[in-house]
C-alpha cells in the first residue's frame, strides 16, 4: 500500500501542471447554447491536439493508454485550477465512451470514439422518461424494427445538453411482451435525425441546458444498436457504473478546494462584532468536519481507483462515492450560505453571487445520475445483499 | 499510489481473524464481564508470541518491522472481534519505551507486559501539555504502567506514582476503568512527536478498531434485515430499514479508506499526516458510534437486551471515541493545520 507517486507519475504531474497553467481557458465559460458548446469543444480540441485527451483510454481507441493513476493526476491538477466539472463533454467522455469501449462493435468504436476525444461531438443521455425515473426499466419509448432500421417514437426527459448534442445514448423498448428489464435496447441516436424535437426546460438555477426530447418515428439504423436488441438493460447498467465509478474524481477534488475556500471565507468574513466568522465554534466545527469528510471521500476515491486497476469495470460501490459526494456537496453549499448571511441573497456576478448560484445548482446533485434514495437501494441490495 | 490491501495484508487480516475467533471469541470475552480483569491472559500471551505488540517496530528494536498500515489491518480485526484488553496502549507503550531508549522495557512490553491507557480529563491538560487533575485509567487493572499520549509528547507512567487509584464501573462491560487525581506526571519514559508521533499513530489505530466495530455492526444489522420477517416479508425490503443499512455501509467504507490513508500518510511521513490521522479518527468514531446505534434500532427489542451483543459494540465505540481526544478536540486541531497535500 502506498500513497506515493512514482518518479514517472510525478514528472507527469509537472508536465500536466505546466501545460494547464499555460493553456487552460481563463475567460468565463458561457452558460448557455451554442456559445457554451463551442467553448467546451474548443477546450477538448486543445487538449486533444496537445495529447491530453483520453489519458487512460486504450491506444486503439485514440487514447494514450496510460494508467488510471495518471488520469487521476490529470483530474486533480485540472480541478485545482478551479475548472468546472467536465461540462457538456461529460456524457461522451465519462458515459458513452467507456460504455462503447466495453460493449460496442469495432465498427461502432471506430466511428464514435475518436470524435469524442477530438472534441468534434457532444453526446447526451436519453434514459429518464416522464413515467420512468427511478424505475428506469419501466421506460416506454417504443422502437420497432422496420427493415434494417429501428423506428422510434416516444419521449425522454431531464436530458442535459440535448439542444447542443450530436449523439445520444438512448434507451428504447423493443419488446413489450417480456419482463420490463428484458425488452430494452441501448442505441446510438443521431440527434440531427428528422422527427426529433428538443424543448428546453429552465431549471431552478436559471440554466436552460436541460430539456425534454420528443421522438416522432425517428429512424435509426440497426447497426447503431449496442450490445444487441433487447440486451440494453445490461449495457445501461454498465453506463451507470461508469458514471458512478470513475467520473467523480473532478467533483471530489473540487469539493476539497471548495471547503478550503470556505475556510478562508470564514476567516475573512466578519460577524456583527467585527470578529471573524471562524471564531463561531459551531461553524468552525462544521468546517473542520467538512475537511475530514472530504479527506475520507478522497481516500475512498483512491481505493476505488486502486480496485479498478485490477478489474474491467467499476463495482456498485461507486454508488457510495456518488451518494456521499452529493450529500457532502449540499452540506458544504449550505455552509457557504451560513457564512455569507444576507449577502447570499444577491445573484451578483461576484464571489458571493457564485456561491449562491452554486448553492441553487447543488439541489440537482442528490437527484441527477440516480437519486440518493436509489443509490441507497443499490448499496443495500448489491453490496449488502438485502432483499428487493 | 495503491490504497488496497496487498496479499500479505490480506493474510495478516485472515490469520488474525481466525486467531481471534478460536482463541478469544466474543463468548469468552463475555465470560470475563464482572471479573476484576477483562484480560484472558493465555490469549494475551499467545498474541505476544505472534508479535502483535511489536508488529510495526523495526526489527532492530525487537519488532516485526511492518508498517502502520499493516498494524491497522490487524487492529481492524481486533475491533471487529471486540477482544478485550489494552491492545492499543500496549502497542504504543512499546514504541515509547523503545524510542525513549529503554530497550529492556520495550522488550518486556513486546513480550506481553501490559500497558494501560491514561485518559486525562478535559481540564487536566494545559496548553503546554502538562497534566494535573483527574486521570482516567483504561484497562490498567494488572498493569504497572500506563500510556499518556498527547499531541506533542507521549509518556509511560508508573501506576504507583499516581497516588490512590480507585476502580470505578466502566460504561463498557468489556473494558475496565479506574480514577486517579494527580498533581503532575513523573514519566519513566517520554517521546516527543518529532521522534515518533505516538499519539498520531494512536489515532489511526483507534480508527482501525472503530472501523472494525462499524463493519461488524453493519453486518449484524444487514443479516437481521434479511432474516427477520414481519408482515410476511423480510424487514429489509422496507426503505426505512434498508436505507439506514446502506448508510452504515457507506460510513464503514469511508472509515476504512481514511484509516488506510492516515496510516500510509504516517508510514510515508507526509506533511499532512496529522490531518489525515485526525480525519481518520473523526470519521471512524462517527461511523462506529452511528453504526452501533443504528444496529440496535434495526434489531428492535432484542437489540436493547443484555443478551444480544449489540450493546457491547455501542459501549466499546463510546470508549474508543474518547481516547486521544474526542471528536470536538480532533476537529479543533484539524482546522488549525495546513490543508491536505
Amino acid at each position: 500500500m502506498d500513497l506515493a507517486f512514482s518518479k514517472e507519475e510525478n514528472d507527469f504531474r509537472d508536465e500536466v501542471r505546466t501545460w494547464l497553467a499555460e493553456n487552460a481557458p481563463t475567460e468565463r465559460r458561457p452558460r448557455f447554447g451554442t456559445a457554451m458548446r463551442e467553448f467546451d469543444l474548443a477546450w477538448q480540441r486543445k487538449q486533444y491536439e496537445a495529447g491530453w485527451a483520453g489519458i487512460a483510454w486504450p491506444v486503439e481507441y485514440g487514447g494514450r493508454g496510460l494508467s488510471l493513476t495518471q488520469q487521476l493526476i490529470w483530474y486533480e491538477e485540472y480541478a485545482k485550477l478551479g475548472m468546472r466539472e467536465i461540462d457538456a463533454r461529460f456524457v461522451g467522455l465519462a458515459h458513452a465512451g467507456p460504455t462503447l469501449m466495453t460493449r460496442a462493435t469495432p465498427e461502432q468504436q471506430a466511428a464514435h470514439l475518436p470524435p469524442i476525444l477530438r472534441g468534434d461531438v457532444v453526446w447526451c443521455q436519453g434514459f429518464s422518461e416522464p413515467a420512468a425515473g427511478s424505475d428506469l426499466a419501466s421506460l416506454r419509448t417504443r422502437a420497432v424494427v422496420d427493415g434494417d432500421e429501428l423506428v422510434i417514437s416516444g419521449q425522454k426527459i431531464w436530458t442535459s445538453f440535448a439542444a447542443i448534442a450530436d449523439w445520444q445514448e438512448l434507451l428504447v423498448r423493443t419488446n413489450t411482451e417480456v419482463p420490463k428489464h428484458k425488452g430494452i435496447t441501448w442505441v446510438i441516436c443521431d440527434m440531427h435525425s428528422p422527427g426529433i424535437d428538443v424543448r428546453p426546460i429552465k431549471t431552478m438555477d436559471g440554466a436552460e441546458d436541460f430539456a425534454e426530447v420528443f421522438y416522432d418515428e425517428v429512424r435509426v439504423p440497426l447497426s447503431n444498436v449496442v450490445g444487441g436488441i433487447n440486451n440494453g438493460w445490461g449495457v445501461a447498467m454498465a453506463t451507470l457504473m461508469f458514471e458512478r465509478g470513475t467520473a467523480f474524481t473532478v467533483q471530489q477534488v473540487q469539493l476539497s478546494s471548495m471547503v478550503e475556500r470556505l475556510i478562508d471565507l470564514a476567516r475573512t468574513t466578519t460577524n456583527g462584532r467585527g470578529r471573524p466568522m471562524l471564531d463561531d465554534e459551531g461553524l468552525a466545527r462544521s468546517l473542520a468536519r467538512a475537511r475530514a469528510d472530504v479527506a475520507a471521500l478522497r481516500a475512498l476515491t483512491y481505493v476505488g481507483i486502486s480496485r479498478n486497476a485490477h478489474r474491467d469495470m467499476p463495482g456498485p460501490e461507486g454508488s457510495m462515492l456518488k451518494l456521499q459526494w452529493a450529500e457532502l456537496h449540499v452540506q458544504v453549499q449550505r455552509l457557504a450560505i451560513e457564512i455569507l448571511g444576507p449577502r447570499s441573497l444577491a445573484l451578483t456576478p461576484d464571489a458571493a453571487g457564485v456561491w449562491s448560484e452554486e448553492y441553487l445548482a447543488s439541489h440537482a446533485d442528490k437527484i441527477a445520475g440516480g437519486t440518493s434514495e436509489i443509490q441507497r437501494n443499490i448499496i443495500a441490495e448489491r453490496v449488502l445483499g438485502l432483499p428487493r | 499510489m495503491e490504497l488496497i490491501a496487498s496479499p500479505e495484508q490480506d493474510e495478516i487480516a485472515s490469520s488474525s481473524a481466525s486467531f481471534l475467533a478460536s482463541t478469544l471469541p466474543l463468548p469468552r470475552t463475555r465470560e470475563l464481564i464482572g471479573e476484576p480483569s477483562n484480560v484472558d491472559t493465555s490469549a494475551w500471551s499467545k498474541a505476544a508470541e505472534l508479535g502483535w505488540f511489536g508488529l510495526a517496530l523495526p526489527e532492530s528494536r525487537g519488532g516485526v518491522g511492518f508498517g502502520l498500515a499493516d498494524e491497522a489491518v490487524l487492529f481492524r480485526e481486533v475491533g471487529r472481534s471486540l477482544a478485550a484488553g489494552p491492545f492499543l496502549s500496549t502497542v504504543l507503550g512499546a514504541r515509547v519505551a523503545s524510542f525513549a531508549g529503554d530497550g529492556a522495557l520495550a522488550a518486556e512490553i513486546i513480550a506481553g507486559r501490559r500497558v494501560g491507557l491514561g485518559i486525562p480529563a478535559r481540564d487536566s491538560v494545559t496548553a503546554d501539555e502538562s497534566v494535573r487533575g483527574e486521570l482516567q485509567l483504561l484497562d490498567a487493572v494488572d498493569a504497572s504502567l500506563v500510556l499518556v499520549a498527547l499531541p506533542h509528547e507521549a509518556h509511560l507512567v508508573a501506576v504507583d506514582t499516581l497516588g490512590t487509584v480507585t476502580p470505578v464501573p466502566c460504561v463498557d462491560d468489556t473494558s475496565r476503568l479506574a480514577h486517579a487525581t494527580i498533581t503532575g506526571l513523573a514519566p519513566v519514559a517520554t517521546v516527543t512527536a518529532d521522534v515518533d508521533p505516538v499519539e498520531r499513530r494512536g489515532n489511526v489505530l483507534a480508527a482501525a478498531l472503530l472501523t472494525g466495530i462499524a463493519e461488524a455492526t453493519r453486518d449484524i444489522a444487514a443479516e437481521h434485515a434479511k432474516s427477520r420477517v414481519q408482515f410476511d416479508r423480510p424487514i429489509g425490503v422496507h426503505q426505512a430499514v434498508k436505507h439506514p443499512c446502506a448508510d452504515m455501509a457507506v460510513r464503514a467504507e469511508l472509515s476504512w479508506a481514511q484509516t488506510l490513508f492516515g496510516a500510509v500518510a504516517i508510514d510515508e511521513d507526509r506533511d499532512d499526516a496529522e490531518l489525515q490521522a485526525l480525519s481518520a479518527k473523526v470519521v471512524a468514531a462517527d461511523a462506529a458510534e452511528h453504526n452501533a446505534a443504528a444496529t440496535v434500532q434495526v434489531l428492535g427489542g432484542i437489540g436493547y437486551t443484555f443478551e444480544h451483543d449489540a450493546h457491547l459494540y455501542v459501549k466499546r465505540a463510546h470508549v474508543l471515541g474518547r481516547v486521544f481526544g474526542e471528536t470536538r478536540d480532533g476537529l479543533s486541531r484539524l482546522l488549525l493545520l495546513p490543508k491536505a497535500e
